[in-house]
Parts: structure tokens; sequence; C-alpha cells
């Protein structure tokens, strides 16, 4: 049975993404819990998957919440300058968290390979299984950034140990620009499976030595949008977007493969790449999100409608029931009335 | 490039035949399309079951047939299926275009033509902005673009002159011949299974063997348009130009794999992508534009791209002029009259390929041993025009083949149709 995953992938402008706990003034904090869990994939396979908790009331003794792959979505508010995450790690293994594009001071781990060779293993300092860790990021980047973890990132991040981390520049207004002010957003994040690294990691049998080596051989079978491995079950109904608005969507590759959104029936105009503001509001119906890459797009319908976004790389989990596209559906306006409205759909909680 | 005795004759045919610079295609703006299957043919003898839109009355082609219109003009394409009942329905999506659709049956993305040969969807949009599109299905779009239903739109500005064209509203999109890259792979497998009568077929191994630029693997990519022993692949690749004169290059990403288009001679510049101008305010021209000898090519995306050549910064005159000579169109003034700067080797200690006019100037064709040459008669220039994934170059692990093409920079006063 598939698992619905209820993250806040779909924000409302009267809605936060993850609320930051009462903290230190002026930084963001987060507790999150990396643990395990599975999915049931299109085909009925259940995959071992790693992912990130919230946990909500920043004990780490008491375990509320569910983990998710991508992690719970995390918003630093405009005006504060830091990120502090709170990290308790129940896998098994040594984990970290880094986010490309932002600026942190950095403790790589080392380790000596069996030629007696130095080799790095995380990219910062490590939090062992069982522990607590806590990871710090000053003077915070405006944009769409993914956190992941920093350690063996060829195994872990294809686990799923990734997540979005967004910051404003002011409410509502992304970049410095006027023209990325925005009525409503979302965040799609595209990642893929190999279930057969999933098992060998899962079971303790990756690495040297072991039936699986290395990632080397990455054949992914299962195609995952925020999550889940089938796009057809994210055609959801949520309010009403009216002609006019504009749409900010967060594109991220948290997976290995290139992926090609592209939208019919409007255009994207890119605004942010890697957290970056673009100097030209340019237009495209098709982005290269490359791996690794977040891209923010502003979506401005002109007419109410169906407008489809789906991966033109036409990566199909086996067994899922579309090429993977998410449907803008049209709406009626709160209280009936002409005119309608085309709005975005995902996941919604 | 050393050609076998075959390729050698096909090379030869491509450099004689009426040569074409406008693109080939239908002209509607009404235009009936029906889905059907057949058979495409690869240079190494193989031959691939296929499908892809095919004119009303016309045979399956791949790729579908070029759409071309007037900015403004209102499009309707009508669509049948004609594929055995089992394949399921298909549809018609065209990214960078308002559509709506009627008829047929409600799929994932658009109303989709069921199997039974009759029942006709229909799509409409106007063709708002100039540009280069692409269109393909929207059913199944992992296994239907695979298996060959894809094609491309051109819309031409306002007031378009086919005398002096321009590909959008402004002049510094003005060219002199347009040529089409639509850039497809595919994976023989799957169109295996699907000839067998499996439609159910994972994707997620998808490994091509077989690399197409306008239908065709290299050097069909060389043959003349529509020869008749190739009717399921009426298109060709074979660019000719002047020095000095400006290639349009069309290209457009027709299946799941990016390819980086590497366009040997000289930079291009790169003017638009999705159909729009790189422009940093509206009818600012594209001031954005980006020079680039490899331009990456990405499913579903299209760019235009200009490139001229005039032998600029050689450092030595191409026509091998002396000093007094007049300049010739085109020609790259302060290289006049500069010396060629080596003495060639001796025709005795060189073997040479069938591209080697005898000349190393450009209109020189010299006296060359019995045999050699011969795909040159005008003494002009081939440069390599060809996918940088090297593997892409082969058909199914043979070289040469695949994703590559020439163009040719004939001497002035060579025909080349406008």
């Amino acid at each position: 049975m598939m698992m619905r995953k209820t993250l806040v992938y779909m924000i409302i402008v009267t809605g936060v993404l993850v609320l930051a706990a009462a903290g230190t003034a002026g930084a963001a904090v987060f507790y999150l819990r990396a643990e395990r869990f599975t999915v049931a994939m299109p085909d009925t396979i259940v995959v071992a998957m790693w992912g990130f908790t919230r946990d909500t009331d920043g004990n780490f003794a008491t375990t509320e919440g569910a983990p998710t792959s991508p992690g719970p979505p995390l918003e630093v508010p405009a005006g504060d300058a830091t990120l502090i995450i709170h990290l308790k790690n129940n896998l098994p293994v040594p984990i970290s968290l880094v986010i490309p594009g932002q600026i942190a001071a950095m403790t790589p781990q080392f380790s000596t390979d069996s030629q007696g060779r130095r080799r790095v293993q995380s990219f910062t300092q490590e939090t062992a299984p069982g522990v607590q860790g806590t990871y710090t990021w000053d003077n915070f980047k405006p944009g769409t950034f993914l956190y992941q973890s920093g350690t063996h990132p060829a195994v872990q991040v294809q686990m799923g140990l990734y997540g979005a981390v967004i910051k404003d520049t002011a409410q509502f207004q992304a970049y410095g620009v006027a023209s990325t002010v925005y009525n409503w957003q979302g965040i799609l994040i595209f990642s893929e499976v190999d279930p057969l690294i999933h098992d060998a990691v899962d079971l303790g049998d990756y690495g040297p030595n072991k039936s699986i080596t290395s990632t080397i051989n990455y054949a992914p079978k299962y195609f995952l949008y925020n999550g889940i491995p089938d796009m057809a079950l994210m055609n959801i109904n949520a309010a009403s977007i009216r002609v006019g608005d504009k749409i900010l969507v967060r594109l991220l590759n948290a997976g290995i493969e290139t992926r090609v959104p592209v939208v019919n029936g409007v255009y994207f105009k890119p605004i942010g790449d890697d957290g970056n503001e673009l100097p030209y509001q340019l237009e495209q119906y098709s982005i290269r999100l490359t791996a690794g890459k977040t891209m923010d797009v502003m979506v401005e319908p002109e007419t109410p409608g169906v407008i489809s976004v789906y991966d033109r790389r036409g990566f199909t989990s086996i067994n899922s029931a579309g090429a993977g596209q998410i449907l803008l559906t049209e709406g009626a306006p709160p209280g009936g009335g002409g005119g309608g409205g085309c709005f975005i759909s995902t996941l919604l909680e | 490039m050393a050609a076998a005795g075959g390729v050698l004759v096909l090379l030869l045919l491509a450099s004689v035949h009426p040569l074409q610079a406008a693109i080939p295609g239908l002209t509607g703006p009404q235009f009936s399309l029906i889905a059907r299957q057949g058979y495409i043919t690869n240079p190494d003898g193989g031959s691939v079951y296929t499908w892809g839109y095919a004119e009303e009355n016309g045979l399956m082609q791949y790729p579908g047939p070029t759409l071309i219109v007037d900015q403004n003009a209102v499009v309707t394409v009508t669509l049948k299926n004609e594929l055995p009942q089992p394949a399921g329905n298909v549809s018609i999506v065209f990214p960078g275009h308002l559509v709506t659709a009627a008829g047929g049956v409600l799929g994932a993305m658009t109303q989709e033509a069921p199997p039974d040969g009759v029942t006709a969807v229909t799509y409409t949009f106007t063709a708002t902005h100039p540009g280069t599109y692409t269109y393909y299905s929207g059913t199944r779009t992992d296994l239907q673009v695979e298996m060959g239903l894809v094609g491309a739109i051109i819309v031409r500005p306002v007031g378009f002159d086919h005398m002096n064209p321009k590909a959008y509203n402004h002049e510094a999109s003005m060219y002199h011949y347009e040529h089409l890259f639509l850039l497809t792979e595919m994976d023989p497998r799957i169109h295996q299974a699907v000839e067998s009568g499996i439609y159910n077929v994972d994707t997620t191994d998808y490994f091509p063997v077989y690399w197409f630029i306008n239908g065709r693997s290299a050097p069909d990519t060389m043959l003349a348009a529509g020869v008749p022993w190739m009717p399921h692949q009426p298109y060709n690749a074979m660019v000719h130009a002047h020095p000095g004169e400006k290639v349009l290059l069309r290209l457009i990403g027709g299946g799941r794999d990016l390819h980086p288009f590497h366009h040997h001679g000289n930079n291009s510049l790169t003017i638009a992508r999705d159909g729009r101008l790189l422009e940093s305010a509206p009818n600012a021209g594209p001031d954005l534009a980006v020079s680039d000898f490899t331009i990456t090519v990405i499913p579903g995306g299209t760019v235009d791209a200009i490139f001229t050549w005039t032998g600029e910064k050689l450092g030595w005159d191409v026509y091998g002029h002396q000093p007094s000579d007049p300049l010739e169109p085109g020609e790259y003034e302060p290289d006049h009259g500069k010396p060629f700067p080596v003495v060639l080797p001796e025709q005795q200690e060189v073997t040479f390929g069938g591209q080697w006019s005898g000349s190393p100037f450009l209109g020189g064709v010299e006296a060359l041993p019995p045999g050699e040459g011969g795909l040159n008669p005008n003494g002009g220039y081939f440069f390599m025009w060809h996918s940088h994934n090297e593997k892409e170059m082969t058909n199914f692990d043979v070289f040469p083949g695949g994703m590559m093409t020439h163009i040719v920079i004939e001497p002035p006063g060579t025909p080349i149709m406008h």
C-alpha cells in the first residue's frame, strides 16, 4: 500500500513552511532526526529509505512524527541571519549535514583506506549513530537550497538524506528584484531510487568486500517527485489560484540523473539559479535541472485551464500510472462566480 | 575522413544534389496527422520498428512532418491513431503554446486519439510568437517519444520574406540558410519489445545505440532529402554555405537524452531558446546571446543559433590570393594576401580523405591520384557537426555514424538554393 506522505510542500501564502523552534534571536532553529523507513513502490516492492523527521518538541527523547524523504522543508525567515539544525542520528552509520551554496566553516572527517591512503569520508563534522550534533550556517543567503548528508554522499544522499531549505529576501519576495514577489509557492524535488543499492545498504551489505562495493552501477528503477514514485498521485486539488497570480515554483534535483521539467500551456520565468538571483527574466518552457541544481521559476497563468508540468526525460517508475506530471487544474474562486482560476496542485496537508 | 566505397558514393550524392536552404515541411495552418507504424533503416543495415506521425495520406515518417506556420496563425492539428489496438492511445502536446484540445478521450495530459483509425482529436492554438518549437506525444511520453512520435514546428515572424529571412522580429535574427537539427536516439530493445506485442516496457534501463539528426544516422544524414530508398526518413541534415553567410541552426531535443551539439569551424551565436529571443528587455534584440562552439540541447527544448564562417584569423589567405587581387564576398580582409604558412608534403607522402580536393585553398581543385578524393567537387571546406558525446557518433558500436553531419563552406559562386 502506498504510504501517503503528509508533507507541507504546497505552501499557501497564509501559512509558513516548517516553523523554526523558539530560540536564539535572529536564528532559525530546527530539530531533525535521521531515521530509517520504507516506501512501497508502484510495483509493490517495498524499499528501505533513509530520511529526516521533524522533531516538533525539540526533545530527541520523544519520537513523535515519521521520517520522510525528502525531509521536511525548512524555511529561514527573511529577517534571520543564522540557521541552526540540531541533528539526532538514529541510523547505524555516521552522518552529517551540508547545504551546497551556503558558506560555512567545514571540518572534514578523514579515514584511511586498505591501501593506507587518506580519504575524505565527510565534508564536515560527523554525527555518530545514536548521538546528537549541531550544524550552523551564519549569514544564510536567500534562495532555494538542498540540505543533505555530507558523509559518503554518493551513498547517503541517494538513500534519501536530503530536503529543501529556503529563505526569502522579504516576506513573499524571493530575491531583491520586485519581479520576484509571489502569491503562491511550491516546491518540487526530483530524485530516484536504485532498489538494489538500498537493499544492500539497509542490510549492511554495502562497502568494501561486500555484495555491492560502490554506486558505480547505480541504475535507478523508481523516480520520485517530492518522494512520491508516481506523479499521477500528485493531481490534488488545492486552493484556487487566479489568472494574474504569480506562483513561485522551486525546483530541486536531489538525484543523480539530469531532469528536464517542461511546462505545457505557459512559460517558466526563471528568477534564481542555485540560489543566485538571475539578472534578467527570460522565458523558457524547459529547464535543465542537473544533479544538485536548484532553480526558482515563476509561473504566471494567463488563462484558466490545465497546466502540466512533467519531466521530459521521461523517467517513469515501473508500473506507475503516468510519465510524471503535476496538473495545475482549473478551480472556481471561493464563493463561486465567473472567471476561473488556475492552481498548482501537489502534496497538500 | 577516410570513406569506404559505399560511403563515398553517398557523400558524393550529397554534394552535387540540388541544395536546399529552407527547411522542408507542411505549411498548414490546418494539419491532419495520423500516428502510423513502419520501419526505419539504419546505416549498419539494421531496421527498427517505429511509430511516427504521418501526413494524412502519407507514410509513417520519422521525425513527423515539420509544421511551418506564420505568426498569429490559428493552427489546428487533427490527429488520428492507426497504431495496433493494444498500443493504446496517442496524443500531441505542443510546449510553448497554449492549446485547446477537443475530441477523443481525456488522457493524463491532453485529449488522446484511441487506436481505431477513425476518432479524431483536434488541437488548436494560436502561434503567437515566432521561433522553433516541437511537438510530441503526451501519452506515455517515455515510450511513445522513444518509438518516434516527435516532430518540429517553425513559426515564421510577421512579414516573413523568404528572400531576406529572419527567425524573429529583429534584424539580428537574419539568416541566409536555415537547417533543422532534431536530435533523437533509440534503444532497439524497446522497439523489438513493442514490435512483438509487449507494450508495458520497462524504460528505466534505457540504453540507446542509435542516434539521429532529423531521423537519420550518419552517413545518411548527408544524403539528399527525400531519397526514395528511405521513404520513412525524408529529412536530411547536410549544410552548405558561402563564406560570410549566416546559417540558422534550429536545434531541438527530440529524445530523452541531452546532447552537446558541437559544430566545428567556428563559434555560433545562440540567440534564442524555447522560441524566445535571449533579450534583456522586449524588443532589445538578442543582447543576451551566447557565443559557443558546443550547444547543450535538452529534451523538449529548442535552441536557435547563428553560424557563419569567413576563415577569420586563420592567418593566411584561404583563396590563395596575392595582395593585389580583389576581395571575395565574405572574405576576412585582414588575412587578405597572406601566404600559405607551410609547405605541403608531396602527394606520394600522404594518404587522402574523400573530402580533400587536392588544394588547400577555397575553390581550389587540383589533380589527385586516381580514385582519391571525389567528395569535394567545388573545393569547399568540410567541417564536421556532431554530438560531442563521442559514443553518439556510432551506429550500434560502428564508427562513423550516429549524430553527425557536415557543413561545407563552398567557394563564392557555387549555387546554393535559397
